[in-house]
């Protein structure tokens, strides 16, 4: 017990020692921990808000779709298998039929298609349209799907033109009974367009009053109707297989009459029944959660890597200071063992530290980034951080501790006494080739270039750090490049699409200060090791220009490869993402400013403590080195 | 026993055979346990009959060495400063000049300081002739590792010289 | 005589360094004056913490008094900007110090050019140069060896001749040999006394007297202030065979 208490007052003194490296393996850690949280809390989300849509909604189990065709001009009525269907075996409650309508929608200027569906103002039996805005229909008064409302700008007391028709959007609301916009058209969307004008993703459901419907111009075929009924079943578990028994195939023998006057020589008009059930709607909600889960995962996992990265980088350059601290532990007695259990004990506590803050960041979060689809009542406020999520952040906080440090640690460990006491750091490297190279250089790159050559380890994780970041970059823009090329008219936002780009943007700025917290580490770990070596190159006759110039060359060196490395890393981490689809590579402008801009932001943030190491005094810190 | 030494003894005050002996081996402390008691009244008459030392015998006591009180003459004192003066140095005698140092304090004769100075700088210019000699040898020549060995023994001694000069600035200081 | 030869190498009149604050102030060098003609070599010996070494910073740039003027070849230097006390660093003064400072990553050659890399000098012009001092010093055949690799006394010896790739008007030491043992000494001894032999201008901070008789004048320092100057060029009183014991 009293050796815990022991190495636990050693870390935290040690700690205590350095706050400001403390602070900076606190705050890459977190990032990291923040973003994990996050993911893991979306993940979450991804299974419940169909569900609790339905629930809220009293969403139905079937829904089905009967196309009735008319003569032109003549009103349509619902045929007889709709009355059939509503008292068929197994329905349990249904509500119905909604006529429903296609037309074209004008709002702000923006141009769409829409399905309009009849009601009336009482509420439903099955399939009550929750409101998340405004108030239900009237006459006059059209409610919009929530996510098709978001894309065309509209709110409760806007003006909308349906079908040639003025109206006033009298709210918005969420529906388990029919797919989000834009992918309404997957699950429904029965009619077509005469005009193949608009594709299925500018397609959107609204729900208006009877004689408001009557009123609207459509725009699909004047001799066709649909009739929508909702259905709830005795046993929902058999949806699908009732959808199956029901809907109308080919064979002519399952076509059944409607009523209404037959047009003279051709039989009775054929009606087309088609029936879905709620697992089709389920999981074409779930896809659009799915959609951002895969920006968000690949995200998380490169900021857990440059967490990594940068805590590595820290932890390495404490190790000069900890092999002497060792070596004196070891010198008045401490094992190996505790020793290395103190080293570990500081990043532990660190670790655990990052994890409380990243589970708070990212459970305050979420709910800015997660609005499942918007078409679904998602988790109201914040996603449940369950005890998995917060078990699996902090074992993922505690690994990446772990996994810096070993190495580290367990050297530090085993260097002999007397070796740590004389402060022998790892002597650094030759390499003639470099050294001879960079004999022809300008001094800046004179002194960059033996920098680098001097610590390869670090250089290469340098070049992990830049390469990383420059593939989030790459990512966004490939993003904006493959999507913005498929928006049709280019007039119609997609609210998904909007928020991908979003999350994908906040990860590359989450990345890019990981990346900058990272440059700023490595070139402060640089600064420190070549500080003798700066003296004296100083002392030689360098100005502080030049060193600072080296310092920072010594930083843009390994860059410049990873930034490079990035292009194809960001395209390939986008194409995993995006399940192979085709995706359209960014101009050739685009990347060389990503680029560009990686390698202005690294040399920058290099020369910040550059500039301060160069302007300390010459004499003091060559003297250190001999008393 | 060193004439000079006795003779600079006695710049202090006229005394006694005994007192000398007393004050001689307070100064030489172990080094001087090897000192032949009657050493120094040899000395004193060799002196007197230098006439460098003048003799008084204490009146009315009979005539026995230990009652005679001697003082230097005037020929003695001239002998002292030429002594305090002389920066040659004795070779591996290091007594002499330690007791240079505690005569010429004790006596009032010169400042200890400015004597071991002087003594420096005289053995710093040998040092650098023994040095040039050294390294126009060509190596491994005999003459060279002579020449080294005095090198070295410069050095040391004038390592004790800088100790001396510490010790007695220090003194000064106290007083 | 020529006005140029008659310039002082080095000047400096009321050199002071202070340490802390109010409280407790330091006087590292307190008030002191230097002159050194060219081909000169001056050495100052004092205890340690004398400020000797202090002052030799001072000297060469590397540090910045608290208060006095300091000419070097005609230049005053104490209020310069660091860009231009580097330069003078890389032109006018060469520094050994008591460490060495090698690099140890680089071999002998590739030390000693250093400085005229530094100073933007072609590489194969440097390597020239640097191959030449090498050889000046005796080490010809160590060139390609690391520091690791060196004795205490080579190493030194490899310092010096850095200090020298720029042709320095006056080259400073501190504590040459306070790392070396006897027979290194002897190495960076024969080395100095070729150097002013060659009419190179010294200023050796030292507390080994074998080095400071290598000097033309010999200046003690004690407490920040020099405190007695002797001029070893004078000839001695005694014979050296007396101080090997010989008699007569």
């Amino acid at each position: 017990m009293g050796k815990l208490v022991l190495v636990t007052r050693l870390a935290a003194r040690d700690l205590r020692h350095r706050p400001a490296q403390a602070l900076l393996l606190l705050l890459a850690i977190t990032t990291a921990t923040a973003v994990l949280t996050l993911g893991l809390a979306l993940h979450g989300v991804t299974s419940h808000p169909y569900q609790q849509t339905r629930a809220a909604t009293n969403g139905p189990d079937a829904v089905a779709q009967v196309v009735v065709t008319h003569r032109a001009g003549q009103r349509p009525v619902p045929p007889a298998p709709v009355a059939k269907l509503m008292h068929a075996p197994g329905v349990s409650a249904a509500s119905g039929p909604f006529l429903e309508t296609t037309v074209y929608v004008h709002a702000h200027g923006v141009f769409a298609g829409a399905v309009v569906e009849g009601r009336d103002q009482a509420p439903s039996r099955v399939d009550r349209p929750k409101l998340t805005s405004g108030s239900w229909v009237r006459p006059g008064g059209v409610v919009v799907e929530r996510t098709f409302a978001e894309a065309l700008g509209v709110g409760p007391g806007d003006r909308i033109t349906l079908g040639g028709r003025t109206f006033t959007v009298a709210g918005t609301a969420v529906t388990a009974a029919s797919t989000p916009f834009p992918n309404m058209c997957e699950t429904d969307c029965a009619l077509g367009f005469s005009d193949a004008v608009l594709t299925s993703r500018n397609i959107g459901l609204i729900w208006a009053t009877g004689p408001d419907l009557a009123a609207m111009h459509p725009a699909g075929p004047s001799t066709q109707a649909v009739y929508v009924v909702n259905l709830k079943l005795r046993d929902p578990a058999r949806a699908d297989a009732f959808a199956a028994a029901h809907s109308t195939t080919s064979d002519s023998d399952q076509v059944s009459t409607g009523s209404g006057p037959t047009v003279s020589g051709q039989g009775p008009p054929p009606v087309v029944v088609s029936v879905t059930g709620w697992p089709a709607y389920a999981s074409a909600a779930a896809q659009l959660v799915v959609d951002e889960q895969q920006v968000l995962s690949p995200g998380a996992v490169l900021a857990a890597l440059l967490a990594i990265a940068s805590v590595a980088v820290l932890a390495g350059g404490r190790m000069a200071e900890q092999t002497r601290r060792t070596g004196l532990l070891k010198a008045v007695g401490a094992t190996p063992r505790l020793v290395a259990a103190i080293l570990l004990a500081e990043h532990v506590l660190l670790a655990l530290l990052s994890a409380a803050a990243g589970l708070v960041i990212g459970w305050l979060a979420a709910p800015l980034i997660t609005s499942p689809g918007a078409g679904l009542v998602g988790a109201p406020g914040a996603p449940s951080l369950t005890g998995s999520i917060v078990a699996e952040v902090v074992i993922v906080a505690l690994l990446v501790a772990l996994a810096a440090t070993t190495v580290p640690a367990i050297r530090a460990a085993h260097t002999s006494t007397v070796r740590a006491l004389s402060d022998a750091a790892r002597p650094p490297r030759r390499r003639p080739r470099l050294i001879a190279l960079s004999a022809r250089l300008p001094v800046p790159l004179l002194l960059g270039l033996r920098l680098v050559a001097r610590r390869p380890r670090r250089a290469l994780l340098s070049v992990a750090s830049v390469a990383i970041t420059a593939a989030g970059v790459v990512a966004v823009l490939t993003f904006h490049a493959t999507v913005t090329g498929v928006s049709i008219t280019g007039q119609l936002g997609n609210p998904v699409l909007d928020r991908d780009e979003q999350m994908l943007t906040v990860l590359t700025v989450v990345l890019i200060a990981l990346a900058g917290l990272n440059a700023v580490c490595s070139a402060w770990a640089t600064v420190l090791d070549a500080r003798t070596a700066s003296a004296l190159a100083r002392a030689l006759g360098a100005t502080p220009r030049q060193v600072t110039a080296g310092i920072a060359a010594a930083q843009l060196i390994p860059a410049l490869p990873g930034a490079l490395l990035g292009i194809p890393l960001g395209l390939g981490l986008f194409a995993a993402a995006d399940h192979g689809n085709k995706l359209t590579v960014p101009a050739a402008g685009w990347l060389a400013l990503a680029v560009l801009g990686t390698l202005a932001v690294v040399a920058l943030l290099a020369s910040l403590p550059a500039r301060i190491g160069a302007r300390h005094p010459v004499a003091p810190v060559l003297q250190a080195e001999t008393t | 026993m060193q004439q000079e030494v006795v003779l600079a003894m006695l710049a202090k005050e006229p005394s006694h055979g005994y007192q000398l002996r007393s004050r001689l081996q307070q100064a030489l402390g172990p080094a001087g346990d090897a000192m032949n008691a009657g050493q120094i009244y040899v000395t004193l008459s060799r002196l007197e009959k230098g006439g460098l030392v003048s003799c008084e015998q204490t009146a009315g006591l009979p005539d026995r060495p230990d009652r005679k009180v001697y003082a230097l003459t005037a020929a003695g004192q001239q002998r002292v400063s030429a002594w305090i003066a002389d920066v040659s140095w004795p070779g591996p005698g290091l007594a002499e000049f330690h007791l240079k140092l505690i005569t010429a304090a004790a006596g009032r004769l010169a400042d200890p300081v400015a004597v071991v100075d002087a003594q420096r700088r005289e053995l710093l210019r040998r040092l650098r002739e023994a040095q040039r000699a050294a390294m126009a040898e060509p190596e491994r020549s005999d003459a060279g590792l002579l020449l080294e060995g005095i090198t070295l023994r410069l050095q040391a001694d004038l390592r004790w010289l800088e100790a001396c000069e510490r010790n007695w600035t220090g003194r000064k200081d106290r007083e | 005589m020529s006005e140029t030869e008659q310039t002082p190498v080095l000047r400096a009149r009321g050199l002071r360094k202070e340490y802390g604050s109010q409280g407790s102030l330091v006087r590292a060098v307190d008030g002191v004056d230097l002159d050194v003609a060219a081909g000169e070599t001056v050495a100052v010996m004092g205890p340690s913490g004398c400020g000797k070494s202090t002052l030799l910073h001072l000297v060469s740039g590397l540090d910045r008094p608290s208060s006095g003027e300091i000419w070097l070849a005609g230049l005053r230097i104490d209020q310069l900007p660091e860009r231009a006390l580097a330069r003078l660093r890389r032109d006018t003064v060469g520094f050994v110090f008591q460490a060495f400072h090698l690099m140890d990553e680089l071999t002998a050659v590739e030390n000693v050019e250093l400085p005229a890399l530094l100073a933007g000098r072609p590489a194969r012009a440097a390597r020239r140069r640097a191959s030449e001092l090498l050889d000046q010093v005796g080490l010809a055949d160590r060139a390609r060896f690391r520091p690791a690799a060196l004795s205490g006394g080579q190493r030194q010896r490899v310092a010096v001749a850095r200090a020298l790739v720029s042709e320095p008007k006056l080259v400073l030491a501190d504590e040459p040999t306070g790392n070396l043992d006897s027979e290194a000494t002897l190495e960076v001894l024969r080395l100095f006394e070729s150097l002013h032999a060659a009419g190179q201008t010294l200023v050796i901070v030292t507390h080994d007297s074998r080095i400071a008789a290598t000097a033309d004048r010999l200046i003690g320092m004690r407490d920040g202030v020099f405190v007695d100057e002797t001029r070893l060029a004078d000839g001695t009183t005694g014979s050296l065979g007396a101080l090997a014991g010989l008699e007569g």
